[in-house]
């Protein structure tokens, strides 16, 4: 089996964003970036379908020095090659304008048997550049998958789907497929030495816009279908009572409000 | 014209339905588009039937044995040719297993915006303005779409208010024939309750929930030590589950449990929609966090922003005191 295992970079975790000053996006020049969570799970069930089922696991991402670093990581853990999206008119794409890239660079690799994207990035956290690739290329999908099955003779595979209200779907779906992977499927593993030393000698495959035969409107901002008019941290309309003091009087305070007060105690 | 495409189960519209119809009435009221609400499935006749008496202009029923499930090839093929006789300016969809399950797809089909996840919406001259959470709900993201109508957009749960659907109406229901070309491709093969454990909190009086800031599963400790002290039982945010810190049974949310006990103690938890969606008609709120941008505080009633190690073990010891002394 050919596994593709698509990872968006994203500023740590960690790190204090700020909104930039023409109040589009956040500050992202001094910031360090990692792999979206969700995307680790999805490589991890990648490279354990492959220890299942044999074959190689190839992971891509788009953008620049921060999308190398995470496919480096991605090979330390153990992907055998990695193709990197880099061009500066890939700069502002949104989840369409980057599905209609990556759909583009995965034909360009000659195609997958299965694709594996996490549920949602860390940032836009919208869930649908998954799904959207599945359409560009053409091939079915599941998304919020928290178990797959693969059956590559018969080509086809089952995925547990988890939808709300604690009820879980398996549905089974043709090859070729995309899933977009929820967190909590699988414990990711940590790169080894060994392994981070390896990647150094794996194939870093460079694609420009040009080489994906997308033409300048196509690509970016220019392509996507959305404005961002503005980024802003939203005004709480909050009935909250904030208790200061020292942690013991905060303490104090909160009993006897809960007692007195709100009388849920 | 604004679409809403209904999700039902068992002959009614579910919940997620009456949030994205009072979507579809507000933006209404501000762009003067009437409200269709679209019905996909089998034997539809009862949630059509339940739905026109909203304050809405039609109901449209896709009745079809290839529809009696869910699934994304069917839906798609199905709105596609509904849309391309109709024309309509924005199609709201659930930001749902089912909404961000197919919409993606209808959007690239149609190569047509779609903004996900909408939690608001605002009019600037004649051009609709989409408001999303970003970062995990820190931040918002105003977006304006481009291009010709439809436009598309799924509603984030919990961001509309489900009991403010407007009634009174008596809404034309007609059918539309959906042109498929069989039966989906994804087959569902087995739908079942996902694990439930010992911890069925729906009925907790108290419960003290902790997050991701609790940093390791060993410090879950002090949770316990404060649930103890009060008497109360213990839940958990996503990010704790995942780590596999607690099993999954804990978990509170749109995947996990929803409660609404008298007191809910949110401990290390930002506060994402998706814990928010599963907790906030608990009567009393209580967050403890040392970030105090966090979302949590906004539904929160009461907020200490504190480091939770110094908080946690000063409630725990009054608690105590006070049961010692009685």
């Amino acid at each position: 089996m050919k596994i593709i295992s698509c990872i968006k970079p994203v500023p740590d975790p960690a790190s204090r964003l700020v909104i930039n000053e023409t109040k589009t996006w956040i500050k992202d020049q001094d910031l360090t970036f990692v792999a979206s969570e969700a995307d680790n799970y999805a490589l991890e069930e990648a490279l354990r379908l492959k220890e299942k089922h044999g074959g190689e696991v190839v992971v891509i991402s788009m953008g620049g020095e921060e999308a190398a670093r995470v496919l480096r990581s991605g090979l330390a853990m153990g992907a055998d090659r990695a193709i990197h999206l880099f061009d500066e008119k890939f700069k502002g794409a949104d989840e369409f304008a980057a599905a209609e890239a990556l759909a583009e660079a995965i034909r360009k690799d000659g195609g997958a048997d299965l694709i594996l994207t996490g549920v949602q990035s860390d940032d836009l956290g919208t869930g649908m550049t998954g799904v959207m690739l599945a359409e560009f290329l053409g091939i079915g999908h599941a998304t919020v998958v928290v178990g797959v099955e693969a059956n590559p003779d018969a080509k086809t595979l089952r995925a547990k789907r988890e939808l709300e209200g604690g009820m879980n779907e398996t549905v089974e779906l043709p090859v070729p497929a995309l899933l977009t992977i929820q967190f909590g499927i699988n414990q990711p593993r940590y790169a080894s030495l060994k392994g981070i030393m390896a990647a150094k000698k794996k194939e870093m495959k460079v694609l420009a816009a040009a080489d994906l035969g997308l033409a300048d409107h196509q690509v970016g901002r220019a392509g996507a279908m959305y404005e961002v008019k503005e980024v802003l941290i939203p005004e709480r309309k909050s009935r909250v009572e904030i208790l200061t003091g020292t942690p013991e009087e905060a303490a104090a305070k909160l009993v006897e409000k809960l007692r007195k007060e709100a009388k849920v105690l | 014209m604004i679409f809403v495409i209904a999700e039902h189960n068992n002959g009614r519209p579910k919940p997620i339905t009456n949030e994205l119809l009072v979507a579809a009435q507000r933006v209404s009221r501000e762009f003067g588009q009437p409200v269709t609400a679209i019905v996909l499935g089998e034997n539809t006749a009862a949630v059509a039937d339940d739905l026109k008496s909203r304050k809405i202009d039609r109901v449209i029923r896709i009745d079809d044995p290839n529809l009696a499930q869910y699934s994304p090839d069917t839906y798609v093929t199905a709105l596609n040719g509904l849309l391309a006789d109709e024309k309509p300016f924005l199609v709201i969809a659930g930001h749902t297993t089912q909404g961000y399950d197919f919409a993606p797809r209808l959007a690239v089909k149609l190569r047509r915006p779609l903004i996900a996840g909408m939690v608001d919406f605002e009019k600037h001259g004649d051009r609709l303005i989409l408001t999303r959470q970003i970062f995990n709900a820190k931040m918002n993201m105003k977006t304006a779409v481009r291009g010709e109508a439809p436009y598309l957009a799924t509603a984030s749960p919990g961001a509309f208010p489900g009991d403010e659907v407007e009634g009174g109406g008596n809404a034309e229901v007609v059918s539309y024939a959906a042109q498929l070309e069989g039966p989906s491709t994804r087959k569902v093969v087995d739908r079942a309750e996902a694990q439930k454990g010992q911890a069925d909190l729906s009925s907790a009086p108290i419960i003290i929930s902790g997050g991701r800031g609790l940093k390791q599963k060993e410090n879950f400790q002090v949770i316990f030590d404060l649930a103890q002290s009060i008497g109360g039982s213990v839940g958990a945010s996503r990010p704790v589950v995942d780590a596999e810190w607690l099993p999954r049974e804990y978990q509170i949310g749109s995947s996990g449990q929803t409660v609404s006990p008298r007191l809910y103690i949110a401990v290390g938890i930002s506060g994402a929609i998706q814990h928010l969606v599963g907790m906030q008609t608990s009567r009393c709120i209580v967050a403890i966090n040392k970030d105090a941008e966090a979302p949590i505080f906004k539904v929160a009633h009461y907020g200490i922003v504190d480091d939770l190690f110094k908080v946690l073990p000063a409630l725990t010891k009054i608690f105590n005191d006070l049961k010692a002394g009685s």
